[in-house]
């Protein structure tokens, strides 16, 4: 399963909406990681490691109480494996919540890792084969909200739902499998057509487990898409009232610690600045903003009887991608020059500072996948003297318009960005004026999602690109960005994600090998040595991790902190009132 | 004039007839009803849907078909939700009134008062005032305006008072977890209500000025004044009465455009309308939604229209002939 989207890819809602619902805390740098400022009324905390176990606040949790989160998206469905479950906030509010899954992502030192859920009696078991299996040992103790027992049966029946169903959202890894036995309640054996390195993403991220008992000979999409009452997780959805709100409330059944709170409203709102003004008043008790340029000036007004908690180690990672098809950047001299160009660290300044990111990302790796990349993106800082070393070496001369030219092909490009997102058009024009005074010419092309990552992107009818890799699941697999047989062909039914067209030699395999190398050692060895080619070759240049915000009442405490995976309420069963 | 009103229905039925096919066909050749499926790459989901749509015939065997099922209450699925877009565009409408009807009747009552006010006392200090306070209305952008009342009318009397919670809501139409009440759902509907209203009022009581400073200077108001009429008769009996009816036909045609152009408004205070149900399908791609949509508020449209020739027939017998 690939866990890892290019902008709305295939979570279209969440990729649209792309980095755009790029959340939580910044923190980004180690250096940054044990700040904290204060400012105003208002408590901040910049943390790269939020914990688990970290109290906001040092009042006493009480037991009960209703709290107000204002959402700033709603869900199309939540049916979550079908294609109309993508958005990030359903994930958020009511998969996370509710859904069981075989792997959560929690953080282990700086790293966010795989982590066995509380459903698994005991690691997975994994055989190289081949065939490649996986034998999964469920507790005996864990139980749905109606008290029927989670066994093998669901792992199968999500598996073969995700593998054979129609309209599913993402099937891969599952479309490898091969079989799944069940000889026991506690015990499910999935049999691989052919390694797969990603296997921990199965049962986890996006799809978890579904109830067969409730669901198997029934329509699943009927049954799910407007809402559910079972769980497995320690909320139960007692409402959504489409357009206003979702409630929560805890399930009594939940073999794990039980909700502190009574109910959880997630409110609907639409406006971020209306959302800010509702979080002042009260109305609001929590929020999970976009780090849009508005938010950003909200949180550096000042935001009364607020904790604001940033992290920038998130899995979002802003890149200018460049189609390396493009005349002129099919060349990897003009593509590094066109890196030596950009002062990186001035754009993330420029839009993050406020939240205090100052570094440039030096990885395709975003933070949540830092153990598998490395800092080879960090040679490329702004040198002109370079830039023009390398254009004349390789048979450019600056033109009458003082735009470098090289036979009829002049260095101008269109970038292109999803329309009205003011982050990402900011960003533009710093780019555009960086490169313009390197000699590239820039001119504004931006579109629709749809547009964008529909045509514009398979078709490659872009030059310079700027959009969010979004990572769910850390696995560390990127083949489907940079392996050239996912360069969007004929051959592969435009199905293809590698829309920068790269294909440098020797990348591929590479690529491969981290698709399905079950050694971890041999896996982060070959990540690596990806990291290091990808920047050799610059085939596209990563701007900066996206951080993520998590604004809290002070009349929140318990436990909030954000993970850059699950979201800022994966651990909502442990918010409580204080005071 | 119940000749005149079916007259004036059976003219409308071709008026909707045509009006719904351009809407398919710019509809159609705006939007693609299988953009968000492209993005999965899957090309065998793509054929089924292609298929199961009909959208490998031709536009007008597409359009009967859809309007067929327009007709019989089948308006199709969401591409965007998998739910019966029927009931997504009926909620978004009801909703949308609850918003709209106070602001209408709120908005004329207010915008005729001014006007008259204005009209009465052409060119006096509070002429002058109301004129100018009708520029800075019109000037205003609704966003904006919706958030300095926000800000005026539910933060700082909240401050002010060191209340709990504000006394105006702005986030939904009710408060969520707690049961529906009057106070609640008014206390929701206050500022956006306002929001809309001042707008309208700055537009409608311009209207209403100069449509009433002609009927006063007209032969018959002057007539009435010489024959001794009073002039508080006058003005109500005949200058009023004959300055509804061009202010009716501008209320008629606003209220149809803003059944599904309240964006912004519903945007601000994140109210589940029409407008947003737009804004969100426009966004998704949602042709399925998105056709239903423009055809109810095309009905609209012809309906206030009908409504206000009515209006106007009743108000002006010379209409009817």
């Amino acid at each position: 399963m690939k866990t890892v989207r290019i902008g709305f890819s295939r979570r279209t809602g969440r990729a649209m909406v792309v980095g755009l619902v790029a959340v939580s805390l910044f923190a980004a740098c180690s250096s940054d990681a044990d700040s904290s400022t204060s400012d105003g009324d208002s408590s901040s905390t910049a943390t790269g490691a939020p914990t688990s176990d970290a109290p906001s606040t040092d009042a006493p949790a009480k037991q009960g109480g209703t709290i107000v989160i204002g959402a700033e998206q709603e869900p199309d469905c939540l049916d979550w494996i079908a294609t109309c479950a993508g958005s990030i906030w359903g994930s958020y509010m009511m998969q996370i919540t509710t859904i069981p899954v075989v792997f959560n992502v929690r953080q282990s030192g700086d790293d966010w890792l795989p982590a066995l859920s509380s459903i698994m009696a005991s690691e997975p078991v994994v055989t190289a084969g081949p065939p490649q299996t996986v034998t999964y040992t469920l507790r005996s103790d864990v139980t749905w909200s109606d008290g029927e027992p989670i066994t093998s049966a669901d792992l199968k029946y999500t598996a073969l739902q995700i593998r054979d169903g129609e309209d599913i959202l993402d099937k891969t890894g599952y479309n490898l499998i091969d079989d799944i036995a069940t000889p026991d309640a506690q015990t499910a054996v999935v049999t691989f057509t052919a390694p797969y390195a990603g296997w921990k993403t199965l049962f986890s991220g996006s799809s978890g487990v579904l109830p067969s008992h409730i669901l198997e000979g029934n329509d699943r999409a009927a049954l799910m898409k407007d809402g559910y009452s079972w769980s497995g997780g320690p909320w139960i959805i007692e409402s959504w009232k489409k357009g206003e709100s979702v409630t929560l409330v805890p399930n009594t059944n939940y073999w794990g610690d039980k909700p502190k709170l009574d109910k959880v409203i997630f409110q609907f709102t639409a406006d971020t600045a209306a959302a800010f003004q509702a979080f002042n008043s009260g109305q609001l008790d929590a929020l999970y903003p976009s780090p849009q340029l508005d938010a950003i000036e909200q949180i550096k007004a000042g935001l009364s009887g607020a904790n604001v908690e940033v992290q920038a180690a998130s899995g979002n990672l802003e890149a200018l991608w460049l189609n390396n098809a493009s005349p002129g950047l099919d060349a990897q001299p003009v593509r590094a020059a066109l890196a030596y160009s950009i002062d990186r660290a001035a754009i993330v300044n420029k839009v993050y500072g406020p939240l205090g990111v100052e570094q440039p990302a030096q990885s395709f790796f975003p933070p949540i996948l830092s153990a598998f990349g490395g800092q080879d993106f960090d040679v490329y800082v702004r040198d002109l003297d370079k830039v023009t070393s390398l254009m004349t070496g390789d048979g450019w001369a600056k033109n009458g318009d003082g735009l470098w030219a090289k036979g009829d092909v002049v260095a101008s490009y269109r970038i292109t960005t999803i329309a009205g997102n003011k982050r990402r058009e900011l960003m533009q024009q710093v780019l555009q004026e960086q490169l313009n005074e390197a000699g590239f010419g820039v001119t504004v092309a931006n579109a629709s999602p749809a547009d964008l990552f529909g045509t514009l992107g398979p078709n490659g009818d872009f030059d310079l690109g700027l959009w969010t890799l979004v990572t769910t699941f850390p696995d560390p697999g990127l083949s489907y960005a940079f392996d050239s047989a996912n360069v969007p062909s004929e051959a592969n039914e435009f199905s293809g994600l590698n829309l920068t067209r790269t294909n440098v030699a020797g990348l591929d395999d590479l690529l491969r090998q981290v698709d399905v190398e079950v050694d971890e050692a041999a896996r982060l060895a070959a990540t690596q040595k990806i990291d290091q080619l990808i920047a050799e070759s610059v085939t596209s240049l990563p701007l900066a991790a996206v951080p993520n915000i998590l604004l809290t009442a002070e009349k929140i405490g318990g436990s909030t902190s954000i993970n850059p995976s699950e979201g800022p309420f994966w651990n909502l069963e442990q918010w409580a009132l204080v005071g | 004039m119940l000749r005149f009103a079916t007259r004036r229905l059976v003219r409308s039925v071709p008026v909707l007839f045509v009006g719904s096919f351009l809407l398919f066909l710019a509809v159609r050749s705006a939007f693609d009803p299988l953009s968000k499926l492209r993005q999965l790459r899957d090309p065998e989901v793509i054929q089924r849907e292609t298929e199961r749509l009909g959208l490998d015939r031709s536009v007008p065997v597409q359009y009967m078909k859809w309007l067929k099922g327009f007709v019989t209450g089948d308006w199709g699925v969401s591409v965007r939700t998998s739910g019966d877009v029927r009931p997504m565009i009926s909620d978004a409408l009801v909703v949308t009134l609850q918003l709209l009807v106070p602001a209408l009747i709120l908005a004329t009552v207010a915008a005729i008062a001014v006007g008259v006010y204005s009209a009465l006392r052409q060119y006096s200090v509070g002429d002058h005032v109301l004129t100018a306070l009708a520029y800075i209305g019109l000037a205003m952008p609704a966003f904006w305006f919706g958030l300095v009342l926000i800000q005026t009318l539910a933060i700082w009397p909240q401050r002010a008072l060191d209340l709990e919670e504000p006394p105006l809501y702005f986030v939904g139409l009710h408060s969520p977890g707690q049961p529906h009440s009057l106070l609640d759902t008014a206390r929701h509907l206050v500022l956006p209500v306002l929001t809309l209203t001042v707008g309208l009022v700055a537009s409608w009581s311009r209207f209403m000025r100069s449509s009433m400073l002609g009927a006063l200077s007209s032969d018959y108001v002057r007539t009435a004044r010489a024959k001794g009429v009073p002039r508080r008769q006058v003005v109500v009996n005949h200058a009023l009465r004959n300055s509804w009816g061009p202010l009716m036909t501008v209320v008629a045609l606003d209220a149809a455009l803003l059944v599904g152009g309240l964006l912004i408004t519903e945007q601000v205070f994140s109210i589940p309308g029409m407008g947003r149900l737009f804004l969100t399908s426009l966004l998704a791609g949602d042709v399925s939604v998105l056709l239903p949509w423009m055809f109810v508020t095309g009905i609209a449209v012809i309906t206030f229209n009908l409504l206000a020739d009515i209006g106007y027939g009743l108000l002006d017998p010379r209409v009817r002939l």
